[in-house]
């Protein structure tokens, strides 16, 4: 008795959490996947690297520069601008290893049809169009960053205890999934604008602001940082938190809008995919 | 004199030609001089509040506001992309079928340019005026029409330093298999050296000399310095002699080091 695809068949997850666990696994298999390929290209690595640190010494020069001028600016030393810096290179590094290049393949995945392919296969689609592609060498820019940070710490003195770093990594963890959240966002109004090329470049630059303390900018400016385009997450808070400026409160916030942000971008996703007419066919 | 007509005709279709290709993208041009001011609009804020909270930089509030407002517009107006481009020209021999054609290949590439900067224009000066607008009681104006010329002659020497630089570099592939590297490399060092990050004016004393004489002040800096600081009469002469120099240099270098590269090509696929 030889079984077909007419017949009927267990489902392919018993239940909520056995789907998450194969989601996971299966990012598992892509980023080892990544760092095969990655052996493959051993000069891009290197470019990478080479790049990333120039990029982390012209983000520091701005910083030196200005503190040769003063003491400090609204309660900030040299050396905890120094500590952001740090964090905002692990902070950019992540999401130029899990997220950008995914996204950035996001008109080529519309306006070529490319959705098709992923629509029929068993996976969640939103899951393998946000984070199928991982560029493996920008992990050297997290180093890098991490590296920065230290230097940053160990300068101000600061000496977090292990509730404060755990502050620090949830409001990192939270900065990340709200910058994915925003950027996902603006990529997937390729559904209705076809070509979103140009909004990631949009995004890179406004991702600048991270390079600075919140209270450098002027109120409304910090609203805008906060809850619209909230990168004061991913950096602001993490180092403040480090310093031990911080408690549970804006933590709780964090996970709160995080909460909102991922559903707002799965609402959006549900409508841009009802939306979707296919290229190819 | 008769070339001279004849290729300033052929630069004429062919610009024109451009713009009616390149609006095409009208859309992505605004977005993409929105991403261009926010960086600018960013590092302005962060200098402003430096200020507000008793720094003592060598500049005031006026200078520091006015180069940021005015610095996107003039990175725009000096910039140039042609590098990756005339690279690949050269090594994927495009090249050849331009050699039998009466126009230089490189004119394609000033009309590509002057198109380019004529659309970016339309939706870069609107977002300049408004920051204008919303920073006019610490902006600087040009004082008169003698700094409004003097500031349009500069932008344009600035843009053709950049444009020869740039042919400089590309006609390296005339040698290289791979000039990105050199490319990258020379951005990154423009963006410090060209004062697109930080004013040249915060730099510390001990680089004094050699940042305000090197060529990429010129490409950038300068002209926003004649509207955002007080350089004299002398300062403004002296300056642009060095500019105009250094475009001379540059412009005799990138015309020896393309004729030797068109004598050295071996086309690929001739």
């Amino acid at each position: 008795m030889t079984k077909t695809y007419a017949d009927d068949r267990q489902p392919l997850d018993r239940n909520w959490l056995h789907k998450q666990v194969r989601h996971l696994r299966l990012w598992r298999r892509f980023l080892t996947q990544a760092m095969v390929r990655e052996t493959h290209y051993r000069a891009h690595f290197i470019t990478t690297l080479l790049v990333g640190l120039v990029q982390l010494g012209l983000g520091i020069v701005p910083i030196l520069l200005l503190f040769g001028f003063t003491k400090e600016v609204h309660g900030w030393s040299r050396a905890e601008v120094i500590t952001l810096a740090g964090a905002y290179q692990i902070i950019t590094g992540l999401m130029a290893a899990f997220v950008a290049p995914n996204l950035q393949r996001m008109t080529a995945y519309i306006t070529e049809g490319e959705l098709d392919g992923v629509l029929l296969r068993p996976v969640s689609s939103q899951f393998y169009l946000t984070l199928r592609w991982i560029n493996v060498a920008e992990l050297s820019n997290v180093a890098s960053g991490i590296v920065v940070l230290v230097i940053g710490l160990v300068q101000s003195g600061a000496s977090p205890d292990v509730s404060q770093i755990l502050q620090a990594l949830v409001l990192a963890a939270c900065g990340l999934v709200l910058l994915a959240s925003v950027w996902s966002a603006m990529s997937f109004l390729a559904f209705w604008l076809q070509s979103v090329n140009p909004i990631g470049f949009i995004y890179l630059n406004l991702m600048e602001a991270g390079r600075y303390p919140l209270v450098f900018f002027p109120v409304a400016v910090r609203a805008f940082l906060t809850f619209a385009f909230p990168v004061a997450f991913a950096t602001t808070y993490p180092v403040q938190a480090l310093a031990g400026d911080v408690g549970w409160t804006p933590v709780a916030g964090a996970i709160a809008l995080s909460v909102v942000a991922v559903s707002l971008v799965r609402m959006l996703w549900r409508r841009g995919v009802r939306s979707y007419a296919s290229a190819s066919s | 004199m008769n070339t001279l007509v004849r290729n300033l005709r052929v630069l004429r279709r062919m610009t024109a030609a451009q713009i009616v290709q390149q609006s095409v993208y009208r859309g992505a041009w605004i977005i993409f001089m929105a991403a261009n001011v926010c960086v600018p609009i960013i590092s302005l804020l962060i200098w402003r509040t430096a200020i507000a909270n008793g720094a003592q930089l060598p500049i005031d509030e006026r200078y520091v506001t006015t180069y940021f407002v005015l610095l996107s517009f003039v990175t725009m107006a000096t910039s140039s992309w042609l590098t990756g481009f005339l690279a690949n020209d050269i090594r994927l021999g495009k090249l050849s079928s331009w050699m039998v054609r009466p126009a230089s290949l490189l004119l394609g590439f000033v009309a590509n340019n002057l198109s380019e900067k004529f659309l970016k224009l339309f939706a870069l000066v609107p977002m300049i005026g408004l920051l204008w607008w919303i920073f006019r009681d610490s902006t600087n104006i040009p004082a008169g029409p003698g700094r409004w010329a003097v500031f349009a002659v500069s932008i344009v020497l600035g843009a053709i330093l950049v444009f020869t630089i740039d042919i400089l570099i590309a006609s390296l592939a005339f040698w290289m298999d791979d000039v990105t590297a050199l490319a990258q490399a020379r951005v990154i060092i423009a963006s410090v050296l060209s004062g697109a990050v930080v004013p040249l004016a915060l730099m510390p004393d001990w680089s004094r000399g050699f940042i305000d004489n090197q060529p990429f002040r010129f490409t950038v800096s300068f002209p926003v310095e004649i509207v955002a600081g007080n350089l004299s009469g002398h300062d403004l002469l002296v300056g642009l002699g060095v500019q105009a120099a250094y475009v001379l240099l540059f412009g005799v270098l990138a015309r020896l080091v393309w004729a030797a590269g068109i004598r050295a090509y071996s086309a690929v696929g001739a």
